[in-house]
Formats: structure tokens, sequence, C-alpha cells
């Protein structure tokens, strides 16, 4: 049963991943190859670890493991694998089976950190003021179950708290926030002031990866193993509760649309309209619709709110922290550096892969009675409404901040994004159709489209910023604002002629491909959603 | 009247398998045209060449006497379609989904909201803020088929249109169908319920293999007293279904 399940998934996986298999298992080899090399990081620091220093090294090393086995499905709660219940639950499985296969799911998602525990134990082996410790192989393997019954249990829990809204947006902007504040504390120099504290809290005797690593140098052999076993059946029995739970849960119930006051849908009913009115139909129709769709899909709603928050978090310490000095790059275009950040993050979601919230429906372009041209086109207006958007807030705050050196430079700000969008866009046309990617406006987190094309992004978006970086570089080279307006203005025009000559490659392109653009569109998972 | 649907020789060809190979077909205009066929046979491969949808390999194709392909987008601006695929936008509701329809059709905004409202209501649809992914199979037929009357189309395409709706519903879409017949509109529909085909429409082709294996009114194919489903088992030779002539399928 459980060899059946696993060959549908290979099956479907085979399926969707297609010609960008390559490219999956080079990726798949860099990666593991880094976490080869943390391995024996480890491995050096444990095998030449004093006595007195094992206990504290191996504490951490195993704290460290049980923040990725537990924090990664938090990070990853709608990237990573999952069964799908609504698919397996017709068939007779019994749960646990079912529990088993989750369970192997956790252990997948996390080899990374089995080569660090590997290379651990074989630190300690060779280390000689471990006095060749031989008997750890059995609690790092009760520490092991131990990471992946809690990984399961939170995985589950968390599941069902993603699929309401709200919860799930903050927990996605807590989650993205908590990988941005060491290096803000660390640049503001709050470090000192926080990290004593917390690594004190952390090292007390009793907690899991402690007791693990007193277990594997057999120090107070009764007391850690005594509570490793307690963890690890606390572990085993939330873990099945939670699942058991998800087992239950009806996510469709807690997807329906909350029941919302005439006056506020009435506001924002005016907002998505407000863009429309400007713009003929079917253009007005189309930016209308789009708004609409980004607005309700929390994908988009993560991402932009990260713009402007997850953003400042990133950019600000450049400026206000210890090292930030004023005649810094970085201090006298801070609300161009936010902006653009601001405009390559949304990019995921709307440009680079423009049809992406429309599915299966995407083949409504081909049976609308108008040029593909115009819903390209729209569909960019689109996608720029909400990066100015961004834009008005994070000058806001920058003023407010006094980030901003005066209105020309909240100008410039603006003519640097427009200029750089001309060409995002530009691409995003050609990539929209060449590598269309169907994407759930419910997962709040997901890769934005395969992995070719992740490749390709990171020539487009030096590509896309080239222009720009020509422009500042005149500025400095002639030491001259004109110098700055005329390269941004040639920029421009340069930028409509490509973007007018890459519209007419991507409607040509949407219609020779158009069925294999509606196929990619719309594909299907097999019982494992990845 | 001059057919609303002409095609010659039609060949569609996914790698070295015909999905629709050699097809004539002639659709008069305002005729209720069933176009039947076993799964697999080309019926919506066919309603997606008709609709500019995907391209063909061979023959003609005209609609409402303009050329596919050339005359793509004003075959479309008069065409009404119900895909069996969703082609609905999830994240709208039925209200502005409908809206947006029309507004593509070239109404007015205000136009394209009124008629909105009124198919709405027609088709016993929420007017609140329940987007569209939450409307039910039955549901979401009845807005892809109010969709498809909102520019008052002269040629309905519809594959499947009362699959998954009620017994209500597919009264009610018979009923309009019926009445657009009424005004002059073509009405050429696929459904493997043959019992409606029956009732509603006046001329019937069966597809097979790509094919169309018989053509004509409802009573030359009924000729001999047969019902339409006794014709349509003896055309697509239904008869190798029979449970006892195949081999290792005596358990079932």
């Amino acid at each position: 049963m459980i060899a059946a399940i696993l060959r549908a998934q290979f099956l479907s996986m085979r399926r969707t991943f297609g010609k960008g298999i390559v490219l999956a298992v080079l990726g798949g080899v860099f990666w593991y190859g880094l976490w080869t090399f943390a391995a024996l990081g480890v491995f050096s620091y444990i095998e030449s670890a004093s006595a007195a220093k094992l206990p504290g090294v191996l504490s951490l090393v195993f704290l460290g493991v049980f923040l990725y086995w537990q924090v990664m499905p938090v990070v990853s709660a709608t990237m990573g694998a999952s069964l799908d219940m609504r698919k397996l639950l017709a068939y007779p499985i019994p749960v646990s089976r079912l529990f088993v296969i989750e369970l192997l799911l956790r252990l997948v998602s996390g080899l990374e950190m089995v080569l660090v525990l590997i290379a651990a134990e074989a630190g300690l082996i060779v280390n000689p003021a471990a006095h060749g410790v031989t008997g750890a192989v059995a609690p790092l393997a009760v520490f092991v179950a131990f990471n992946l019954l809690l990984a399961s249990g939170v995985r589950s829990l968390l599941e069902r708290l993603l699929t309401q809204r709200k919860i799930r947006e903050l927990i996605v902007l807590m989650t993205a926030a908590l990988w941005v504040l060491p290096r803000f504390f660390l640049m503001t120099g709050m470090k000192s002031k926080v990290t004593g504290p917390a690594l004190e809290a952390v090292m007390a005797a009793g907690l899991p990866w402690a007791a693990a690593a007193h277990a594997a140098l057999g120090q107070f052999p009764l007391v850690s193993w005594c509570s490793l076993a307690a963890w690890t059946v606390a572990a085993a029995w939330f873990g099945r509760m939670q699942f058991q739970r998800s087992l239950r849960y009806d996510a469709s119930a807690a997807l329906a649309t909350p029941r919302e006051s005439t006056s506020r849908a009435s506001f924002a009913d005016r907002c998505y309209r407000l863009p429309s009115r400007f713009l003929p139909d079917p253009l007005g129709a189309i930016v209308d619709k789009e708004l609409r769709t980004l607005a309700r899909a929390p994908t988009f709603r993560n991402l932009f709110f990260m713009g402007f928050t997850f953003g400042l978090l990133v950019w600000l310490p450049m400026v206000i922290g210890k090292s930030a000095h004023p005649e810094a790059f970085m201090s006298s275009h801070f609300l161009t550096v936010v902006s653009l950040y601001a405009l390559t993050l949304l990019g995921q979601v709307t440009y680079w892969n423009c049809f992406a919230f429309d599915r299966s429906a995407a083949a409504f372009w081909y049976i609308a009675p108008q040029p593909f041209a115009k819903v390209l086109v729209a569909k960019n207006i689109a996608s720029q409404v909400p990066v100015y958007l961004e834009m008005a807030i994070l000058t806001a705050i920058s003023v407010a901040l006094r980030l901003v050196p005066g209105w020309g430079a909240a100008a410039e700000a603006f003519a640097v994004v427009f200029t750089a969008s001309v060409y995002m866009l530009a691409m995003g046309n050609v990539t929209s159709v060449e590598y269309p990617r169907g994407l759930n406006p419910e997962r709040v987190s997901q890769g934005g489209s395969s992995g070719r094309f992740q490749v390709l992004v990171l020539i487009f978006y030096p590509l896309a910023l080239l222009p720009v970086a020509l422009a500042f570089l005149a500025r400095y080279a002639f030491a001259s604002e004109t110098a700055f307006h005329l390269a941004i203005a040639v920029a421009i025009v340069v930028g409509a002629i490509v973007y007018k000559l890459t519209l007419d490659s991507a409607v040509a392109a949407a219609s020779n491909r158009r069925e294999l653009l509606l196929k990619a569109l719309a594909a299907g998972q097999g019982p494992v959603v990845t | 009247m001059s057919p609303a649907i002409l095609v010659r020789d039609l060949e569609k060809r996914y790698g070295d398998k015909s999905a629709v190979d050699g097809l004539d077909l002639e659709v008069p205009g305002g005729s209720f045209f069933g176009f039947l066929g076993p799964n697999g046979a080309g019926k919506s491969t066919t309603i997606r060449i008709l609709t500019g949808l995907i391209p063909f390999d061979r023959g003609t194709v005209e609609v409402l006497g303009l050329k596919l392909p050339g005359e793509d987008l004003a075959i479309k601006r008069r065409i009404g379609l119900v895909p069996d695929e969703s082609l609905l936008f999830d994240r709208l509701t039925g209200a502005e989904y409908l809206e947006f329809v029309g507004r593509m059709y070239e109404l007015e905004r205000a136009v394209a909201i009124e008629r909105a409202r009124g198919l709405l209501d027609l088709f016993e649809l929420p007017a609140g803020r329940k987007m569209i992914a939450e409307y039910s199979k039955g549901m979401r037929k009845r807005v892809a088929m109010a969709a498809s009357l909102i520019h008052h189309p002269e040629l309905f395409l519809m594959d499947e249109p009362f699959e998954g709706v009620d017994a209500v519903g597919a009264r009610l879409m018979k009923d309009i169908l019926q009445h657009q017949v009424a005004r002059g509109a073509t009405v050429f529909l696929t459904s493997h319920v043959l019992e409606v085909v029956e009732r509603l429409c006046d001329r019937v082709a069966i597809i097979n293999e790509g094919k169309i294996a018989v053509c004509g009114t409802m009573e030359e194919l009924r000729a001999g007293g047969e019902s339409l489903e006794d014709a349509f088992v003896r055309v697509v030779g239904g008869a190798h279904a029979l449970l006892e002539t195949h081999q290792g399928l005596e358990w079932l």
C-alpha cells in the first residue's frame, strides 16, 4: 500500500518535472554537496573538541538539527512535501500507515540533518576526549525519531492553522522576520543584549538536544535517557494526535469567504475599480479582474506585505546601523533600493509568470475576442499597481524616518523603478509564455516557476537592472545630474523598443505554444503535495 | 439558412494519434444540434478547434461564414461557449466574473453590470462575496452558462453543459437554450445524456474515432423504431462492451 502511494507520487513527479529533471538533479547535488561540507565541518569540530567543551558543542549541534527539522516545516509549510489527505481518504488505508508515510516524508525533507548527525557520531568515535564513545548510535536514533514525530505534529498543526487565511499570513510573515532578525540585531548593535541570555536558556539540561548530547557522551545516563525517552513519547503522542486531527479536518469550511461588512466590501470594490476607470476596455476589464485576483490570493498578499516589512528589516540596518555611513550609496538611495527590492519580490507572482493564478482558466484568454497582446499589456499594467502602492508606503515610511534626502530623491526612485520595470516586464512577457506554471493562490509560499526558469531569472534580474546601473555609473563618471537623467531617458526609450519587440515575440509564442502553455498551467499533482 | 458551422476534412493530430481524422460536418443555422460520441472520440477537440482554442493540422473550418484561422476574433465575438473544463477565474465572485466577461465582449460597463445582475438572478447564483472557488460543480456550470449568454451570441458551443447540474438548473438551462434557438441562434452541444439530446435536438451527429459515423435529423437516426441510445450503441460498436466477451474478468 505504501509502495503504491509512493509509486503514484513518483509517476506524478516524473510527468511534472519532464525535461527539468536534469536541473532538479543538479540542484539536489549542489544542495547536498553544501550540507556534506557542513557535516565535514561538524565532524572536524567535534573530533578536536576538548572533554570540557564536548557536551556544549554537541548540544549546540543537536539544537541546530532540532531547529532545522522543526523550523523547516514552518518555513516550507506550503512548499515541502506532505500527504494530500483529500486524495487518499477515499481508500481503505489504515491511519497508522498514512502516519508512517508522513514520518518518511519528514525524514526525507531533513536528510541533510541525518548527514550532520552521522558526522557528529563519527567525530565522537575518533575524538580521544570522548573515550571512544561507540554507544552514541542509540541516543542519536532516538533523537532522530523524536524530531520526526515532533516535526510531523508541528506540520499537521500548522497545516490546519494555515488554512485560516489571517493566521497563515501572520505565521509566514513572522517566519520570514525570524530569518532577518538576527541580521537586524547584528547590524544595529543589539546582538550582545539578546544572544547571551537566549543561549543560556536553550542550553538548559533536560531539554531534548541537551539530553541527547549527554546520553551520547554517556553522561548522567539515567537522567539523560529518561529525559530523552519522555520527550520522544510526548512527541509521538503529539505527532499522532495532530495527524489524526488533520485527517478529520474540513479544510473547505476554513476556506469559505468570511462574512464582510457591506461598507468594507463596497470600499474594496471602489479601490479595485479605480485604476480601470482610466483605461478603456478590455484593458480596464482585465486590470480590474487582475487586481481582484491578486488581492484575494494569500500568496500575493504575503509578498506584498513582505515588500515593505521584510524589505525594511533587510535594508534599514544598512542605513541606521552602527556601520552605516551617511555618504554611502545606500544612505542616499535607500528608497530606490528598497523599491527595487519590492519590484523584484512581487515579480515572481506577477510579471515573471503572469498566468500563474489563472491556471486552467488561462484558456479563457484564447477564446476571448481580444488580441493576446492586450491581455499581456493589461496584466503588465495590473502588476505595476501594487508596485507603486508599495512604493507609496515605503516613501511615507522613509520620509517619516528621514531617510529620503528630499522629494527629488523620491522622484528619482520612482523613475528608476519605472525604468527597471519596463525591462522586467519585457522579459516577463516572454517567460510567462515560455515557462508557465500554475500556482495555487491559497498557498502562501511556493516556488513560482520551474527549475530552469529559476536559473534564467538569475540572468534576467541583472540584465533588467543594467540600464539603471549604467545611469548611476554615468552620474558617478561625469559627476553630473544631467548625465544621469539623460541615461535614464535613453534607457526608457530603448526599454520601450525592447518591450514592443518582446511583446510581439511573446504573442507569437503564446499562439504557437498554446497547448503546451495551457497544459503546463493545468498540471496536477500526485498523492503527495510538493 | 446558411450553415452555422461548416467543417471539411478536418484533422488534428497529437503525435502519431489523430484525435480528429478527416471530419466533415455541417450544422444548419438555427438548429439545435447534438454532437455525440464515446469518450475520447474527438468531441471536445472539435469544439476546441471551433472556438480557436487549439489549431488544427488539415482541413477547412468556417464558423458563421467566417474562416478559421484568420477571422478568429470576429468569430469569438459571435459565439458563446460552455467548455468541458472550467474557464472560470476562481478568485472572482459570480457577479464580478459575469461583468468581466461582458466587458471582454465589448459591452459598455454599465450594460455588463446590469446584465450580470439579471443573469445572476435568473440562474439563482449568489450575489454576495462568495468566490467562484467556493462554488459547487453545478454552480460553476451555471456561471459558465450565464457567461455564454451575456453578449447575446448567435452560436452556442456547449460541451456537456448539464453535467453536475441539478434537475431544476438543467430544466432552466434547457428552456433558455430552446428560447435561443427560437430567436434564430444555433446551439451545438455535446452530452452523454442521450435522453436530453433526444428531447432537445433536431439534428444529431455521432463521432467515433475522430470521424463522423452518422449525421442526420433525429427521425433519420431513429428509423426503424430504435431509441437514440440503441442507435448510438449500434453506431459506435458498443456490443463489445458486453461483459461476457472479456477474458479474465469472471470475478466481476
